[in-house]
């Protein structure tokens, strides 16, 4: 495990450790995030034992994919206050998951391939839930400072975290169609990874109850 | 080449950064704007509640010094004037006829000290508070039965709770409103008055058998105490539904979730995203 994968690690303990120490005043879509959180870490752990065993860490980004997808966008689920945004959520939840299983035995093979084929729709879906979001909030303003809102700083990490995995797989793409060394994407990714968590950790640390117990369902 | 990799890498992220920041950047501000245009209108929305709950207050209060004028006029110093007369009489009466009359006075001056007492518990908006939306009406469906202006009949349904100081004071003030309409307008005979207590709900409903009105006459009447009515249960997230014909008497019903509570009434948006 490289030292920045290490890193990646010991701060994914720390956020998961903010989550878990405030986890009981912690709203439904907040404990979700925190078990995302988790998940990475886990997943993280995983990926780098596949790596040095079998030199294939496919399956592990493969899981990763939809792990994702479905804690983030349950997060999601629980912060909006439309009914029909909500629907939309879990009708997309559905799609994504039929979607996964016949990428990963059809078009993507579970065991090879990283699945562009899931990682690209779904970060579309983020920034798109991301908008939404932020439109929500502008609808109903609270009248506390916004650098106080976890909401805000969530929705600002999903914003970040897709539009860079975004680049990050486009000049993946284009790197490896022109054969291009990549290892500079390499850092990139870790460096948006790096971002992406922190700002979740503070979204978990300016975490607000008197804000957000609106969105526990 | 590497060095063209990095500065394409580089150039790509410091775009996509600065689009990020700027949009973050841009909404901030967006969301500060809609913050103060926001507390503006609560403020706007709490000095308008305050404002209305002063006027109920005044009005109930004027309507008590009414009921009180009339009930002494009409009833107290009528009686009184009648014990005076009716001791003014027994001079010169033989002892036991006397003694008959003196009985009489003061079976008619314990009543008047009776209906002193029943007045002295005064309708205003303190009453309301010690004893609640429920007790105040009935106190106030007593009087009236009492007073054979119109036959009162009353029902509660569920267990009843609390609305708050100031709503129950609205309801109260539209209920007093809805009973004067009654009184003056409706040549009514009977008016039933009921009240439910649900858990997402609260319903008053006043039926009265009058003479109605028209649709027309109802949005022709400027000022009128129907309009006040609904205003009224608007201002504490109720809604005031009121239902006549001609002849068929008027149904004004106000319900109000008692969960829901007004940003303007407790300075609070519980429905925020934050």
């Amino acid at each position: 495990m490289s030292i920045i994968a290490l890193l990646y690690c010991l701060l994914l303990i720390v956020v998961s450790a903010i989550g878990l120490t405030w986890y009981g005043r912690l709203t439904v879509p907040f404990k979700i995030l925190t078990f995302s959180v988790l998940a990475v870490l886990l997943i993280n752990v995983l990926s780098a034992i596949y790596s040095s065993k079998y030199k294939n860490n496919a399956p592990i980004l493969q899981a990763e994919s939809i792990i994702e997808y479905l804690f983030y966008s349950a997060t999601y689920y629980y912060l909006f206050k439309s009914k029909m945004i909500r629907m939309a959520i879990i009708g997309s939840m559905i799609l994504v998951t039929i979607f996964f299983f016949i990428n990963a035995l059809f078009l993507q093979p579970f065991h090879k391939v990283f699945p562009t084929n899931i990682y690209l729709p779904t970060q579309v879906l983020y920034v798109i839930f991301s908008l939404l979001l932020f439109k929500q909030m502008l609808l109903y303003p609270v009248n506390i400072n916004i650098v106080k809102q976890s909401v805000f700083w969530y929705n600002t990490a999903m914003l970040f975290y897709a539009t860079t995995m975004f680049l990050t797989l486009g000049l993946t793409n284009y790197y490896s169609a022109h054969k291009i060394n990549d290892y500079a994407i390499y850092y990139f990714w870790y460096f948006s990874s790096f971002i992406f968590h922190i700002l979740i950790g503070v979204s978990l640390l300016a975490y607000n109850r008197k804000i957000n117990t609106a969105h526990a369902r | 080449m590497p060095g063209e990799n990095i500065s394409t890498l580089i150039l790509a992220t410091a775009v996509l950064f600065a689009g990020i920041t700027g949009f973050i950047i841009y909404f901030i501000i967006l969301y500060r704007n809609k913050q103060l245009i926001n507390k503006q209108e609560q403020e706007r929305l709490q000095s308008e509640f305050r404002n209305e709950i002063l006027r109920a207050q005044i009005e109930m209060q004027e309507q008590t010094l009414t009921n009180i004028s009339r009930e002494i006029h009409d009833n107290i110093s009528q009686v009184l004037s009648f014990v005076k007369l009716d001791l003014a009489l027994t001079d010169g009466m033989a002892e036991p006829d006397k003694q008959q009359k003196i009985n009489s006075s003061r079976e008619l001056l314990s009543q008047t000290i009776n209906d002193l007492r029943n007045l002295s518990k005064s309708l205003s908006f303190e009453y309301i508070a010690v004893n609640g939306l429920v007790k105040t009406i009935e106190t106030e469906v007593e009087r009236i039965n009492n007073s054979g202006l119109l036959g009162l009949s009353m029902s509660i349904e569920g267990e009843s709770y609390s609305l708050g100081e100031q709503h129950e004071l609205v309801l109260f003030r539209i209920f007093q409103e809805a009973l004067n309409n009654t009184l003056k307008h409706a040549s009514a005979k009977h008016l039933k008055i009921s009240l439910q207590y649900f858990n997402h709900l609260f319903t008053l409903t006043l039926e009265d058998d009058g003479d109605g009105f028209s649709k027309e006459l109802r949005y022709n009447q400027s000022g009128s105490g129907l309009k006040n009515m609904e205003n009224r249960a608007v201002l504490i997230g109720a809604v005031a539904t009121i239902e006549s014909s001609p002849g068929k008497g008027c149904c004004i019903k106000i319900s109000l979730n008692p969960l829901e509570q007004q940003v303007y009434a407790d300075g609070n948006y519980p429905n925020s995203p934050g």
